[in-house]
């Protein structure tokens, strides 16, 4: 081969993959083609031993040739050679020059190039400067965030190398670069192309151990929190064990266990077994876990419960009803009920407690009655209401099992009475709901049971308990939704409406003095006799500046009669406390504005002025009513109610229609009525020719309320002969029975209610059953005098007073008066 | 990324021949550490507080048929600084090749 120019040399060379060798450097090798061992062999067969080394283009290019390979290359020194096997060589190089290769051929077995040295470039310049000091910059914190441990003279040994270039290629050795980008490093015109390309490569290499720094950071500082945590508590247990102090676990374990023994006598034999095993498992348990506070929680509510703790009954009868009358007017039944009990305690103290149910309209005072049968008792009081709850787990407790388990609210009541017997009130228990959780009033069944309260398991507790000394007393407003297993274990204790006359007694013995300490008046002495410790001046505000000297006001009972009659119809009292309530708060603001401390009483004529109109009007008898249609007596969870039965004849129809929301009974109560009447035609003087072809219907208003019940009856029947014998109805009187097929009247119930009711709508003559002449007993004096109640056995009795013309028709034995 | 303190500290210590340089009653004496080198091929050039050796190892005693199994010495080109704390200006020197060692004694003007 013939040399163009002397530049242009021979050398053996080294085809390398997936690296690049920069001049001035060291770098191990690899070689393992024939082609290479040979090309190897016979650069070491020279004296300089320098062997040209040129990257493949492609690494998996097991032979290549001239375009395979990368045009620029490396001229490198073998320093050492190394055989580990006889077909391995490894070899030691350092790069001496930059070569262009100009052609490849294979010779000899090896590749052999022709080549010519490529000085590196040597441009100088504020820029090179400048990248030179910024890669030194940007290599120090490569190293620091690689490897922080790094010895500092590393950094200071790159800040020291003054040739820009082999900062670069040192660089680059270390940094595993693609192939492409070294090859870019080594073919680099100038300097400063070859340090922008360093900068971009370090720069992006920086921002990568950053970020992976950052997620290292990240997740080391989560584990040495949990690491310093756990140190931590093991060296406060070192300091505690040599303080002689125990751990809070241990502690809290111990103080349960001191309380234990405390209450050790006072825990039934089941209780203190199962106490003993939990406590010795809860030492065992770690407090991480979430068993630990299980544990604990539960064996805490076991010694808070009163296992043995009872309140001593005041046993003084007198001193009870003392109580009781302070507390309610009248409300008899109740009380003797509670009286009865007490005097039962006196004679057997281990008397199974009575579970009662007072049953009454909304606002007569039963929640305040529980209340006030505790204090009469001396027992302590808890109340809960069932009113729409509809999970048996409530009332039961969740096993301990599932987490966030809660003993049942009955247990719960238990531990906040404090006492084994107190009184529990069940408020609104014929609100109960019930849904696919199961149905709380069969629960309640098992707690209302004297025989088997004795030993009621709460699933929390898990334990017995016994409810039997509680004295539960639930209320209701109706009956009718309460189950009949549930209303069969209660004694039924009704409490009715209240009359005019026990109104205006109420009114004035607790409301008006508790409104008088709600609007800071206080009322004179002599007028409604107020419970001295239950109101004064210091409910004054200091909005009342300068202080009144006796604002007083008085409302003289035919006020509150009309305030009863023209402002309120209930059967209860919360309308009524409203009132007068509001009458107080225009008296104050009255007295407030005059600034005057005159007396003030309020007349029934003020009222409307006050009050505004008067919402409901008193006589709501009607004055004079067609025959067919007749006045009942209806019993409502609000208390009584009077309504008209209206008949008609309807010319074309046949046979009964029957209009009004009523019930099945209700409607074959009315059938009974017509029968009777139909097959007592002749003698009531009914021509039936004439109604062959006639229809009747009968309508009971208020159309849109469901009535249901068999009281109607008699009042259906009277509807009935009223209408075929074209003869009116007295309309001053009113009257309810149940009627059966041959004529006879079977008592009802809720006599008071429908009385009361009667009275306020205006009606001073009634017609009971005579089985309900019992009844009348419940009727405060001034009502009893004041009606005409008619005791009637047959129907027949009834038409006679009800319909006047039919009396001489019916020449019967004459009705008794009462 | 890796920086292997061996892959920077090989550099230095790739640095040959190895030199001895050791005090002397009136001046200092170097011992470089050159076998197999040919004294035409080294090269040593003085300045004021400097000498700077450089020259090449040739394999001159490779053999015809021959090839290398192994090979553990170095052949190249070397070049070594060695500085001295005294001004060299006027001092006097003395080569000699002895064993594979290249003894360099320098006398200082006194």
């Amino acid at each position: 081969m013939s040399e163009q120019t002397s530049n242009v040399h021979t050398l053996p060379a080294l085809p390398l993959k997936n690296t690049v060798l920069f001049p001035g450097l060291l770098m191990p090798l690899s070689v393992g083609r024939t082609t290479s061992l040979k090309a190897v062999q016979t650069a070491l067969a020279t004296e300089e031993k320098e062997i040209i080394l040129v990257a493949q283009k492609d690494s998996s290019v097991e032979t290549p040739t001239h375009n395979d390979l990368y045009t620029v290359g490396t001229k490198a020194v073998i320093r050492k050679m190394n055989r580990p096997s006889d077909e391995l060589m490894e070899l030691l190089v350092q790069g001496v020059e930059r070569v262009v290769v100009l052609r490849v051929d294979l010779e000899h077995e090896h590749l052999q190039v022709r080549y010519m040295p490529a000085p590196l470039p040597t441009d100088t310049g504020p820029e090179v400067q400048a990248l030179q000091g910024a890669l030194i910059e940007l290599a120090g914190k490569a190293i620091e965030l690689a490897q922080p441990q790094a010895p500092p003279e590393l950094v200071r040994m790159l800040a020291a190398t003054d040739d820009p270039l082999r900062l670069v290629f040192l660089l680059a050795s270390v940094l595993s670069l693609d192939l492409e980008k070294e090859q870019a490093l080594l073919e680099a015109q100038t300097r400063v192309e070859a340090m922008s390309l360093m900068h971009g490569y370090l720069s992006h290499e920086v921002q990568v151990l950053e970020l992976r720094s950052k997620i290292q950071n990240a997740a080391r500082t989560e584990m040495s929190k949990e690491q310093r945590e756990y140190m931590l508590r093991q060296q406060m247990k070192a300091i505690q064990s040599e303080l002689g102090e125990k751990n809070p676990e241990q502690a809290e374990v111990d103080e349960l266990r001191e309380r234990y023994e405390k209450e050790k006598q006072n825990l039934s034999e089941e209780a203190r077994k199962e106490l003993e095993r939990e406590l010795s498992r809860l030492e065992r348990v770690p407090a991480q876990s979430p068993e630990h506070s299980v544990l604990r929680t539960w064996a805490e509510l076991v010694l808070e419960l009163p296992w043995n703790t009872y309140t001593t009954d005041n046993l003084d009868i007198a001193n009870a009803r003392r109580i009781l009358d302070e507390d309610h007017f009248n409300l008899r039944d109740v009380k003797d009920r509670i009286l009865e009990h007490l005097s039962v305690l006196k004679m057997n103290p281990g008397a199974k407690a009575p579970i009662l149910c007072l049953v009454g309209p909304p606002g007569v005072g039963k929640t305040s009655l529980g209340q006030s049968v505790a204090r009469a008792l001396g027992r302590n009081f808890e109340r809960m209401s069932l009113g729409g709850l509809h999970d048996e787990a409530e009332l039961r407790g969740h096993r301990r099992t599932y987490i966030g388990a809660m003993p049942g609210r009955l247990i719960q009541a238990v531990r906040r009475s404090k006492a084994k017997n107190p009184v529990l009130m069940l408020d609104e228990i014929d609100k109960l709901g019930r849904d696919y959780r199961g149905d709380p009033a069969s629960a309640l069944l098992e707690v209302l049971d004297p025989e088997q309260n004795k030993s009621f398991r709460d699933n929390y507790l898990d334990l017995n308990w016994d409810l039997s000394k509680v004295l539960f007393i639930t209320t209701a407003n109706t009956l009718d939704t309460i189950p009949r297993p549930l209303l069969d274990r209660m004694e039924v204790l009704r409490l009715s409406g209240y009359s005019e006359e026990e109104k205006i007694e109420i009114a004035k013995r607790y409301l008006i003095p508790r409104q008088l300490k709600e609007t800071g008046l206080a009322a004179p002495p002599g007028d409604a006799a107020p419970d001295p410790g239950r109101e004064g001046y210091e409910a004054a505000g200091p909005a009342l500046a300068p202080p009144p000297a006796q604002p007083r006001v008085v409302i003289p009972d035919e006020t509150l009669s009309a305030l009863i009659r023209g402002w309120t119809r209930e059967a209860g009292l919360r309308r009524l406390e409203r009132a007068i309530g509001r009458l107080m708060r225009k008296v104050t603001l009255r007295l407030v504005e005059s600034n005057s401390d005159e007396a003030v009483t309020v007349r029934p004529e003020d009222l409307p002025e006050m009050l505004g109109p008067e919402p409901f009007t008193q006589e709501m008898a009607r004055k004079e009513v067609p025959p067919g249609v007749v006045t009942g007596l209806a019993w409502t969870e609000t208390g009584g109610d009077v309504l008209y039965i209206e008949g008609t004849l309807l010319p074309q129809g046949k046979g009964l229609t029957l209009t009004g929301q009523l019930g099945e009974v209700m409607k074959e109560s009315a059938q009974a009525a017509r029968s009777w009447v139909w097959s007592h035609a002749e003698r009531l003087g009914v021509d039936l020719e004439r109604f062959k072809e006639t229809g009747l219907h009968i309508h009971v208003p208020a159309g849109a309320i469901p009535k249901d019940g068999p009281s109607a009856g008699i009042t259906m029947a009277t509807a009935v002969a009223s209408l075929y014998t074209a003869c009116p109805a007295r309309s001053d009187t009113a009257m309810t029975g149940e009627i059966t097929l041959t004529g006879l009247v079977l008592p009802i119930g809720g006599v008071k209610e429908k009385l009361l009711a009667a009275r306020r709508a205006g009606i001073r003559r009634v017609i009971l059953p005579t089985a309900n002449k019992k009844d009348l007993r419940d009727l405060p004096e001034p009502v009893r005098n004041e009606m005409e109640v008619i005791f009637a056995d047959r129907i027949e009795q009834v038409l006679a007073v009800a319909i006047p013309d039919l009396h001489d028709r019916l020449a019967l034995v004459e009705p008794k008066v009462a | 990324m890796r920086f292997f303190p061996s892959e920077t500290g090989q550099e230095r210590r790739q640095q040959w021949p190895a030199v001895d340089i050791v005090r002397t009653i009136d001046g200092w004496l170097l011992r470089f550490e050159l076998a197999g080198v040919r004294l035409e091929d080294v090269n040593l050039q003085l300045g004021r507080r400097d000498i700077v050796l450089s020259g090449v190892r040739r394999d001159h005693m490779l053999e015809q048929g021959c090839s290398f199994y192994s090979m553990e010495i170095t052949y190249s080109r070397f070049e070594r600084t060695v500085q001295l704390p005294t001004d060299l200006s006027g001092a006097r020197f003395n080569l000699e090749y002895r064993d594979g060692i290249l003894l360099v004694r320098i006398t200082e003007a006194a």
